[in-house]
């Protein structure tokens, strides 16, 4: 009786598990898989196995702008946010008026869609936009506009903004749970307010900025929207994939290719990422 | 002695002027981008060095619903997105309810296994989603882009109630039961309202997810199933930046709608973080 309802339990849980692993299966592992086995295909056939999209991919002199270039945006933009983050946390802890506001306002980048995001970023740094207008009247030496749209800088502002909240929203979190005791208490051995953030907080709320940033990193480095939009010249490997299936007729070994060197260049850099945020505090 | 105070207190002020520059620079940086696509939109003649465009109209509301159809592709966004919503919750509720509530060897690694299309790009399986559908004709149906959204909105759905159904308290159940409720009336009177909010955070993030979603319907659409975020692309491909923004403008209401709403019941915080680690 006892073995019977065990298994039976079992066979539930099975079943209800079910749905989720076929939806798992289906729309993710499958198409990664036919994704892998395109990459190793001949173009356009069917049976065959070759690696020449991805020998031919490195053997472009172009490659290594692309993978520097993923990484560059997508580092800039992490650290940037980490910075924006343990600043702007470290005001809003404070509860300051209209602190429920600002807290809001961190989120608005995350709800909206990306694109109209990144229209609204292009038209503000634009050569007519406000920043530049801002900057012709009110700083010195400057009497032309400066181009900041489809730069690299620009680029990385526009990432950054884009997914900042990830970082912020983890580092916001952290530094609530702590416990102010402890900063009182740092207080209290007599160290002033420099060193208790930078050897009890930062240290304390390093684990959530990381966790954060992981978040952020991911993001940026699989943009896809908007370095199709903003990204002008400057094309990473989300848009070197799309623009290989743009070609008539379409490449899809290629594109494939390329988008399994990005998969596991994600997977290797987190990897990394991951043993340092693991390993003890030094 | 009074000096010093004065100082100090003026160094204070400073310091608060200093933190409210600091707090209204964000709220500029997150929302003037907003604001001049709002300008932009009803604005006409805005050449040169000007702050504010000189005429108002609504002209580029009129064209961006005429010409674009935008009321037939909002329909298609919806359609899509609700289709979107009903299979991640199928999925969601009883995988969700698996996770919850039962012991599983190697919990984890299967929570995040499943959570791992929302760590690689989309682009990389969106490839492979668009061959499959070609194959399958589903490319240019609506069932076709909203199963592909379901690659993205069921590891959150998952999530979500996963969480719901592990807060769900085992002596409340109890307590139906010594009461005498039977399975049926136990769940319609007691489990029920007890994970409705959780199912009903779950259908907000998995509609905002679908709404929103750009990468998995650019691999999947077609002309009968054009959604706003793949139109706007195709708008601002074409140049016209005042018909765009109007566009973008009609476009952003729900979500802001949905922001409004939903800031009060779910933590605002799940809706960027959605899962603790990684």
């Amino acid at each position: 009786m006892r073995r019977g309802s065990t298994r039976r339990t079992v066979l539930v849980t099975l079943l209800m598990l079910l749905p989720g692993l076929a939806g798992f299966f289906g729309l993710f592992f499958y198409p990664m898989m036919v994704t892998v086995v395109r990459s190793l295909r001949p173009e356009r056939e069917q049976v065959g196995w070759t690696l020449e999209h991805y020998i031919r991919f490195f053997a472009e002199p172009r490659a290594r702008d692309v993978i520097v270039l993923t990484f560059v945006l997508s580092i800039g933009a992490t650290l940037l946010s980490v910075l924006f983050s343990i600043l702007l946390c470290l005001v809003l802890r404070r509860k300051p008026r209209g602190n429920r506001f600002y807290r809001l306002t961190m989120l608005i980048p995350r709800v909206v869609p990306g694109l109209i995001g990144a229209l609204g970023l292009l038209l503000l740094f634009g050569s007519r936009g406000w920043v530049n207008l801002f900057l012709l009247k009110f700083v010195p030496f400057v009497n032309e506009p400066v181009t900041i749209n489809y730069t690299i800088p620009g680029l990385i502002i526009f990432y950054f903004w884009l997914y900042f909240p990830f970082t912020a929203v983890t580092t916001l979190s952290t530094l609530e749970a702590l416990d102010p005791a402890i900063e009182e208490a740092a207080g209290v051995a007599g160290a002033n307010r420099w060193q208790t953030l930078r050897y009890v907080v930062i240290p304390l709320i390093m684990p959530g900025i990381l966790a954060g940033s992981v978040l952020t990193f991911m993001a940026a480095f699989g943009a896809f929207s908007i370095p199709l939009i903003a990204g002008g010249n400057y094309r990473p490997l989300s848009v070197e994939i799309y623009r290989q299936i743009n070609f008539t007729p379409a490449r899809w070994s290629a594109a494939s290719a390329r988008a399994m060197i990005m998969a596991l260049l994600q997977v290797a850099f987190l990897t990394i990422y991951m043993r340092i945020l693991r390993r003890p505090t030094a | 002695m009074t000096l010093v105070r004065q100082y100090l207190r003026s160094l204070l002020n400073a310091r608060k002027l200093l933190l409210s520059t600091f707090l209204l620079c964000f709220a500029l940086m997150i929302y003037t981008p907003f604001l001049i696509i709002v300008f932009r939109s009803i604005g006409r003649g805005w050449f040169g060095r000007l702050w504010l465009p000189p005429e108002y109209t609504l002209d580029w509301y009129q064209w961006a619903i005429e010409v674009t159809d935008i009321v037939g592709i909002t329909k298609n966004t919806l359609i899509i997105a609700a289709l979107a919503v009903i299979m991640a919750t199928l999925i969601g509720i009883p995988t969700g309810w698996a996770f919850g509530r039962r012991r599983i060897p190697g919990k984890e690694l299967l929570m995040s296994m499943i959570l791992l299309p929302r760590m690689i790009p989309p682009i990389a399986y969106a490839l492979g989603v668009a061959q499959i559908f070609y194959r399958l004709q589903l490319i240019d149906t609506h069932f076709g882009v909203a199963l592909a959204h379901v690659a993205v909105c069921a590891p959150y759905a998952i999530l979500v109630l996963s969480a719901t159904f592990e807060g769900l308290d085992e002596r409340v159940l109890e307590a139906a039961s010594v009461c005498g409720a039977g399975t049926l009336r136990s769940f319609f009177h007691v489990v029920l309202p007890l994970i409705f909010p959780g199912i009903l955070s779950s259908m907000i993030f998995t509609f905002t997810t679908s709404y929103n979603e750009f990468t998995l319907t650019l691999m999947t659409y077609g002309k009968d199933t054009t959604t706003l975020p793949v139109r706007t692309y195709l708008a601002i491909g074409e140049g016209y930046w005042e018909v765009t923004s109007a566009m973008s403008i009609l476009l952003i209401i729900p979500s802001l709608l949905v922001l409004f709403l939903i800031q009060r019941q779910v933590a605002p915080e799940k809706l960027v973080g959605g899962f603790k680690g990684v």
